[in-house]
């Protein structure tokens, strides 16, 4: 069993207003676990309670109750960010340092060695493209040069555990690709990544585990495969299903291409169902090409979600 | 603790003013080594020019006996009147201007994005405010020991008479700013407002210029009385410890009392205290 690198149990977030007359539940109790060299993904409209939750983890905001661990280290404890990077949304880094500077002063506070920080800010600026503009000051840097910084930032302590609040926010594509191949490289080297985006479809690319937050409440987690895999609906493409065959299970999506095949959605209650139905239509002299689970994806999912959580 | 403290002195550094105020302090001693001449004759001032100006020989400065303060050479009264002038511009002005320059330092720290980055590294928040603090004593004692060192320095060479107890005005000046840095710390902390926290302190100057009217407090009936002396203890006794404490030390007199001082520190204490338990509690 892989150990944890977050575990979540009750936590809880209200805020009260100025004469405690009115709570705000920004988060509800949850449980949550993260594994070691997971990425995971956390989505939710505005408002879910998503940077309440990595708030509450980063020691940043303080739990109204539950309790949390980073690699097994209470949050409450400055102990449990030692392995920690963070980017945070909307960073602002002091204007007057250069960006070589920045990282140096902030490796700095996370206890990493002169030598390291030398070694290390040579090599991650280099990673995100800023090594021409290192000796710059950071007022002079454009938003996708700030995120790359902060992203340098958030890696200069050698972390096990980052977290990226809108990594790709004010990245033009080609940088968003770059940092897209960042983050599965950092997973290859065995990092744990918790990704706060309103991008779904790079969360859904890279992120091994998603969950979705709804006004403070968990209503969904699990792989991205589970989450996008339609229960009891497959995608099959073979040759015409003659009419009399097509029944109640099974419907046309797209006729015959000129490879002679055609798409059709199957409804089976589960895998013994299915088979029966495929012999049936082989039977019925179908020649069979493929058979899929169908998958929506993320985007519709979260849709779904969201709007079903609503009603 | 470093990084954050290593960071403060790099925003002081960046801020104009208080390179500015590096530049008064040196102007000041250049101008005093260049512009004072004086003649001087076995131990004694036998003459004193300012720019090239004669001064009066007359000296004023006395003990309660009449007799003149600390020695009776003209010459150390002219160079206790000349640091008892450098002290008081340090403290009445020098504080003003230090307050303006420093006073945005932990607003700016508590801003979204900032103070983000800050709280998500390895530290304590006491660390993190210390650290602060700690950036913004080191500048400023540096900035005050820069320049009542030069102008001791200059005078003891200048007369030969060392006067250590000048340097002395050094701690209870930085002290004073510290003690009104308190309240612009816990401002801060509280409502993340600069401008707000610069007028509860200028605010707390002037009742500190209205509480030390002496006659005030028997003048006026209860139970407004007991308001007026009630704040007057417990406030920090800014024109107390400027007008009376600061030149005392200066000329080597015994200083009359130091509960002004000792209730102002007790204030900064407290206020600090404050500062750091609100600190460490907050939400951001």
């Amino acid at each position: 069993m892989p150990a944890s690198a977050i575990s979540v149990k009750g936590l809880s977030k209200t805020y009260n207003s100025a004469f405690g007359k009115q709570e705000v539940h920004a988060l509800r109790p949850l449980d949550l676990t993260v594994n070691e060299g997971e990425i995971f993904g956390l989505l939710g409209p505005n408002g879910a309670g998503k940077t309440t939750l990595v708030k509450l983890l980063l020691g940043i905001v303080h739990p109204t109750e539950g309790s949390g661990e980073l690699f097994g280290i209470s949050i409450r404890s400055p102990e449990a960010r030692k392995a920690v990077g963070f980017l945070p949304e909307n960073h602002r880094f002091p204007e007057f340092l250069t960006g070589r500077e920045t990282l140096d002063l902030y490796a700095r506070m996370s206890g990493t060695t002169d030598m390291d920080r030398a070694n290390k800010s040579e090599e991650l600026l280099e990673r995100v493209r800023l090594t021409g503009s290192a000796h710059r000051r950071v007022k002079t840097y454009s938003k996708g040069m700030m995120q790359r910084l902060g992203i340098a930032q958030a890696l200069m302590s050698n972390p096990k555990l980052v977290f990226l609040d809108e990594p790709t926010d004010g990245v033009d594509p080609v940088g968003r690709r770059e940092i897209r191949d960042l983050l599965l490289e950092l997973k290859a080297e065995g990092v744990t990544l918790f990704l706060n985006s309103h991008l779904l479809s790079e969360i859904e690319r890279v992120c091994t585990r998603v969950a979705i937050l709804k006004e403070g409440r968990l209503v969904r987690e699990g792989t991205v495969e589970e989450l996008t895999t339609q229960d009891r609906i497959w995608r099959l493409r073979s040759t015409p299903i003659p009419d009399q065959s097509l029944g109640d299970h099974a419907h046309l999506v797209s006729d015959a291409q000129s490879n002679g095949l055609s798409e059709y959605r199957l409804h089976a209650a589960d895998r013994t169902a299915l088979n029966a139905s495929l012999d049936h239509l082989r039977l019925a002299g179908v020649e069979i090409e493929s058979v899929e689970p169908l998958r929506q994806s993320l985007e519709e999912l979260f849709i779904d979600v969201v709007e079903d959580a609503s009603t | 603790m470093i990084g954050v403290l290593l960071l403060t002195i790099r925003e002081l550094r960046a801020k104009k003013i208080i390179l500015g105020l590096f530049g008064v302090a040196t102007l000041v001693w250049v101008v005093l080594a260049l512009a004072l001449r004086l003649d001087v004759i076995e131990g004694s001032l036998a003459g004193a020019r300012l720019f090239g100006e004669e001064m009066s020989g007359d000296s004023d400065l006395t003990d309660e006996l009449g007799e003149p303060a600390l020695g009776n050479s003209l010459l150390e009264t002219f160079v206790f009147g000349a640091e008892m002038f450098a002290a008081g511009a340090a403290y009445w002005v020098g504080i003003l201007l230090a307050l303006f320059a420093t006073g945005g330092l932990i607003a700016s720290m508590l801003q979204q994005g900032q103070v983000d980055l800050l709280l998500t590294k390895p530290l304590s928040r006491s660390k993190i405010l210390a650290g602060r603090l700690l950036g913004v004593s080191v500048v400023m004692l540096a900035l005050l020991t820069y320049l009542l060192g030069a102008v001791w320095l200059v005078m003891s060479i200048k007369t030969g008479i060392w006067n250590p107890r000048f340097l002395l005005a050094i701690s209870v000046v930085f002290v004073m700013f510290m003690v009104l840095y308190s309240l612009i710390s816990l401002t801060s902390v509280w409502t993340g407002s600069t401008p707000l926290s610069l007028i509860l302190t200028f605010g707390l100057l002037f009742a500190s210029l209205i509480l030390a009217i002496k006659p005030l407090h028997e003048q006026i009936t209860q139970p407004g009385r007991s308001i007026v002396v009630g704040l007057y203890n417990i406030l920090p006794k800014f024109v107390d410890v400027g007008a009376h404490i600061v030149p005392q030390l200066v000329v080597g007199e015994t200083v009359e009392s130091w509960f002004p001082f000792v209730s102002s520190l007790a204030f900064g204490v407290v206020a600090y205290a404050l500062a750091f338990r609100l600190f460490q509690r907050k939400d951001f």
